[in-house]
């Protein structure tokens, strides 16, 4: 008895202590936004923030001028944090929309529908999963250039808007598992395809589909490479894109650290917040995704 | 039905992204511009608000990318559509840049316009034309080296301020510069370098700060012993064919340089590529002198709580000192979509509306347009700060050119590697024969 | 898609599973309607993996900037490869990383999920541990980048006090493990939910015949817990390696490729050739290598997880 106590005392020792390791950085995080650049060097250790200031975010808002940015170390980037967001919002969206959407049609098809040619078409898609995206990243790159499509919200959403090899997969994993009676007995009411499709098949894989629509937003959220090749331009820069340009922003001598912390609480932001509001769906998902 | 809906509703989302051009309208335009020196920023913005004072067409819109990022940023942007219509550049690096047709020649713009070539510093002007007579740039700044020094750590180590412009240095002893050097170096203790029981693994004061390796330039970091030692970067300067980094007059400074980290009287490479840069190291105490570029002085004596005076560069084996003297300018994208706005802008970067009436006044860099070098010195003056150790090369023809070559951008790969491997003793100096030979292939 | 999701795939692998549906129509099925319900995503395929996949395999036999038309050059790139030591250098430090990365990973993983399956149900533990997932990469390479700094970072502050020397987190010796710890701090809680998920579904009674057998707790995860999640582990641990592989987002902000390449991994080196030095050609050739490569390793590893399934079945 008294040795598992102890292991229970050591599990729960490890525990706290991985989360620790979990929340520290946060904090930090935010320590540092609200110090003040020139003085981090000085309180290195200090836990609370050093010489107070707001001036972080002033600069990453843009609110400061670019004298009073170069007076305090800082960086004379700025993070035009709504339309980045507004940026961020509609790449995920679109592309975990369209992607869920058509890949939830072909997985249908492969799944409840018969016609030849069906497993062949179906094990192509799958190798693809198999491929490295760098493979095709660098010539999609030029597709999306030749077609004039640099810069623009449709670049970034197109190779991810139709299809992934894993939605379709995933999806056609759950419609099989669906009870063919369920279908038939809408075919008896004189439903065709389309319309089970619709009002039976999707309502009826609610939770897959969120799951995988929870998955595919969080990846693109905080997907960097690709948007970074072809949606640089402010006017569709997404926020992780956005840090990392403020990241380039040094001034001369040293990374604006409290400018930079500043401006990745504002890129994490978003998706705590997200996470704070659907919690236990978010960590359903995960385990979901592992087991089925 | 559901499905039109939302095929509409993504449609919107995405077709308010395309086509999104702010400009356009009667000859109207914005002018994206890039500097890579957030200091110089707050001038060249005033320079910009007065631009488009005098041309209310044109909008001038100003990013800065720290100098790490700044050429491969600029790579990026060619290739992938988002480059500036005008950006500051660099003589080693327009030469590449030109070769690949990315900068637009204004040779014939600066004929037409009859813009006085004279009015640069002697020299200045022609540095932006390349091998087949095309003109990239008209000249905006000039810049030399010099020595900055913490004046009450000076005065700690019972140096005298004289004694600093009198400074010689060699490769075998370091002369009296490293003298200087180990005796304002301080461990945790207290011990300064020059004394029994130093601990150089401990240092709280480095007697030197170092900013990088300096890969293929060195310009702040050892091209002044280089150059006193007789050393030049190439068989010849502009467009070289052979490059000199295998020369024993390099290596043997080097070997000096890195001897001093070694020594513990300057900081390791683990310690300055660290994310905290030379000026603030320098600026909380731990580095006692630094040798920096003119560019940088006025952020040194805006540093708080550390009072600064400048030195000259130490006098080498050839009996004199020496300084790199380079100069920027700025460039036009071959692919601006408003050649004439970013002429418009180039043309005023470089004239006296923006170099004597603004940039001059703020004190922070020497203007390339002679009557607002002068300006420049006053104002410099007037804020307290006595550039003689800057100016004193030009005077006593001490400068040497900056290396004006094609390949820069890979001799600077080629070096840093080589030279951020020596500087860390991960390299022996002889590292710099294989890495000179495969500088010296690409020019084959 | 990019690595995460790809991670999260287990099980699906398994081959196309035969229609239970009955058959309804003769010839040619459902082909019609199946065409209209595939084709968004087959166009999506056809244009976005199949076209590029065959145009990267083009490109890699060109010289290609991207700013002038490709010109062929037939194996040259290839040749180049061989001699091309920074090549050679960035596949053995992206092996370092992946061995790391996935090493780590999957050792704290397993203890996290046993942990939370032995101690609590809490969704707020939970909600803590996967919190780093949620967050970009770019983000947690940045505050990192910030913590392990040399002079100024916290963590370097605390081995201070403590009386140690400061070590050099993203130096030339450490740098690529560091790199693989940061992502390991993103990733564990992830990977550790998918084996907790795994955790689940092994039934209690297996616990409750190890504990009338009398195996002490430690016993009972070697012999017990451990085999029956090999399985589920097999898959998290062949789709964490292909996105292991793909190291990027923390190397572009941190140490962009340094000190002296040691961090330098394949797909940064690639596309510093891409996008900085105008080499797509050869850049192309690069991706072409590493899609070998990571088609052998991903075979391997099928082959080992059927290896791992067969023994769930016999247990």
């Amino acid at each position: 008895m008294a040795s598992i106590r102890w292991g229970r005392v050591a599990g729960w020792a490890v525990l706290v202590l991985v989360m620790v390791a979990t929340l520290f950085p946060f904090y930090w995080m935010l320590r540092t936004s609200f110090s003040s650049t020139r003085s981090l060097a000085a309180g290195a250790g200090d836990l609370l923030p050093v010489d107070f200031t707001l001036g972080a975010y002033r600069r990453v808002l843009g609110l400061s001028s670019t004298a009073e940015a170069v007076a305090e170390g800082g960086s004379t980037g700025t993070v035009d944090f709504w339309l980045y967001l507004r940026n961020s919002i509609v790449v995920a969206t679109t592309v975990t929309t369209g992607q869920v959407f058509f890949s939830s049609m072909a997985a249908y098809a492969f799944a409840r529908l018969r016609w030849p040619g069906r497993e062949a078409v179906f094990t192509i898609f799958v190798t693809a999963l198999m491929v490295p995206p760098i493979f095709t990243t660098l010539p999609n790159f030029v597709l999306i250039k030749d077609l004039g499509l640099l810069n623009t919200y449709l670049g970034i959403v197109l190779p991810h808007l139709l299809m992934t090899p894993f939605a379709v997969f995933f999806l056609r994993q759950f419609f099989l598992g669906i009870n063919a009676s369920v279908e038939e007995a809408a075919r008896l009411d004189g439903a065709g395809h389309v319309r089970t499709f619709f009002r039976i098949i999707l309502p009826m894989s609610k939770g897959p589909i969120s799951t995988l629509a929870i998955l595919v937003y969080i990846t693109s959220w905080n997907d960097y490479f690709w948007p970074l090749l072809v949606g640089k331009a402010e006017n569709v820069r997404v926020l992780t894109v956005a840090l990392g340009v403020f990241r380039s922003q040094t001034p001369q001598g040293s990374p604006d650290w409290a400018g930079l912390m500043a401006a990745t609480l504002f890129a994490a932001l978003p998706m705590i917040v997200l996470f704070a509001l659907l919690g236990r769906r978010v960590i359903d998902s995960i385990g979901y995704t592992g087991v089925k | 039905m559901k499905r039109s809906l939302i095929i509409a509703g993504v449609a919107t989302l995405l077709l308010s992204g395309c086509g999104a051009d702010p400009e356009g309208g009667s000859g109207s335009a914005t002018i994206d511009y890039w500097l890579w020196d957030a200091a110089q920023q707050p001038q060249y913005q005033q320079c910009a608000d007065a631009f488009h004072k005098a041309n209310p067409q044109y909008t001038v819109k100003i990013t800065q990318y720290g100098w790490d990022d700044y050429w491969n940023t600029l790579t990026t942007a060619f290739v992938s559509g988002t480059a500036p219509d005008v950006f500051t550049s660099h003589l080693s690096r327009y030469p590449d840049l030109a070769s690949q047709g990315q900068l637009l020649p204004i040779t014939d713009l600066v004929t037409r316009d009859k813009v006085d070539l004279s009015a640069y510093q002697d020299g200045l002007a022609d540095l932006w034309v390349t091998r087949d007579g095309q003109r990239y740039g008209l000249p905006k700044d000039f810049d030399t080296v010099a020595v900055i020094y913490n004046t009450d750590k000076l005065k700690e180590a019972g140096i005298k301020p004289e004694e600093m412009s009198e400074l010689t240095w060699n490769p075998q002893d370091g002369g009296t510069y490293e003298k200087v050097i180990a005796r304002l170096t301080v461990d945790r203790n207290g011990k300064r370098g020059d004394e029994p029981g130093f601990d150089k693994n401990h240092v709280a004061t480095y007697g030197l700060g170092l900013n990088t390796s300096g890969a293929g330039f060195g310009q702040t970091e050892w091209s002044m012993y280089t150059m006193s030692n007789g050393w030049q970067y190439a068989d010849r300067n502009p467009w070289p064919s052979r490059f000199n980094y295998a020369d024993p007059k390099f290596k043997e400074t080097i070997k000096w340089l890195t001897s001093l980290i070694d020594k513990g009287y300057v900081p390791s490479m683990d310690i300055i590529s660290s994310g905290v840069g030379q000026i603030d190291t320098y600026g909380a105490g731990k580095y006692a002198m630094v040798t920096e570029g003119s560019w940088n002085t006025k952020t040194y004596w805006a540093l708080k709580g550390v009072k600064s005076a400048l030195a000259p560069t130490p006098i080498g084996p050839t009996g004199k000192r020496a300084s790199l003297f380079n100069g920027l300018a700025d460039n036009i994208s071959a692919g601006t979509d408003n050649p004439d706005a970013a002429w418009a802008w180039v043309k005023f970067l470089a004239s006296p509306a923006c170099q004597q009436d603004i940039v001059a006044k703020q004190a922070v860099i020497f203007p390339a347009i002679k009557s607002a070098t002068v300006e420049a010195e006053k104002a410099f003056a007037d804020t307290g700060i006595d550039v003689k150790p800057f100016t004193m090369h030009v005077k006593d023809g001490t400068t040497h050119l900056a290396p004006i070559s094609d390949h820069w951008a890979d001799i600077t790969t080629i070096m840093t590697e080589t030279m951020d491997s020596i500087f860390s003793f991960k390299s022996d100096i002889n590292a710099l024969d294989p890495a000179n030979d495969k500088i010296n292939a690409l020019f084959q | 898609m990019t690595s995460d999701t790809v991670r999260a795939t287990p099980r699906l692998t398994a081959g196309a599973v035969p229609d239970k549906s009955p058959p309804r129509r003769r010839r040619l099925g459902d082909l019609p309607i199946a065409i209209v319900f595939v084709l968004p995503a087959a166009v999506g395929f056809a244009v976005f993996y199949v076209w590029p996949a065959l145009r990267g395999v083009y490109l890699s036999l060109t010289k290609y900037n991207v700013l002038t038309p490709p010109r062929f050059i037939g194996l040259e790139n290839y040749r180049q490869l061989f001699g091309d030591h920074l090549f050679w250098n960035a596949l053995k430090v992206t092996a370092e990383y992946v061995v790391l990365n996935i090493g780590t990973q999957t050792v704290i993983s397993v203890l996290l999920a046993v942990l939370l399956h032995r101690l609590t149900r809490s969704m707020v533990v939970r909600g803590i541990v996967l919190l780093p997932y949620l967050v970009a990469n770019v983000v947690v390479a940045l505050v990192w980048f910030w913590m392990l700094d040399f002079q100024i970072g916290v963590v370097n502050q605390v081995i201070e006090w403590l009386g140690f020397d400061r070590v050099a987190f993203f130096g030339a010796d450490l740098g690529i493990g560091t790199i693989a710890m940061i992502n390991t701090w993103r990733h564990m809680g992830y990977t550790a939910l998918l084996i907790f998920a795994g955790l689940l579904m092994i039934p209690p009674s297996v616990y409750e015949a190890a504990a009338i057998d009398g195996a002490s707790e430690w016993r009972t995860f070697w012999r017990v817990t451990l085999p029956l999640l090999r399985p589920i582990m097999a898959l998290v641990m062949v789709l964490s390696v292909i996105g292991s592989f793909q190291v990027f987002d923390t190397v572009a902000v941190t140490t962009g490729g340094g000190p002296i390449n040691a961090t330098r991994v394949i797909y940064f080196y690639i596309y510093d050739l891409a996008f900085n030095r105008f080499n797509f050609g050869y850049a192309a050739a690069l991706s072409s290598v590493l899609f070998v490569l990571l088609a052998g390793i991903a075979y391997l590893q099928l082959r080992l997880s059927r290896a791992g399934e067969s023994d769930l079945k016999g247990s």
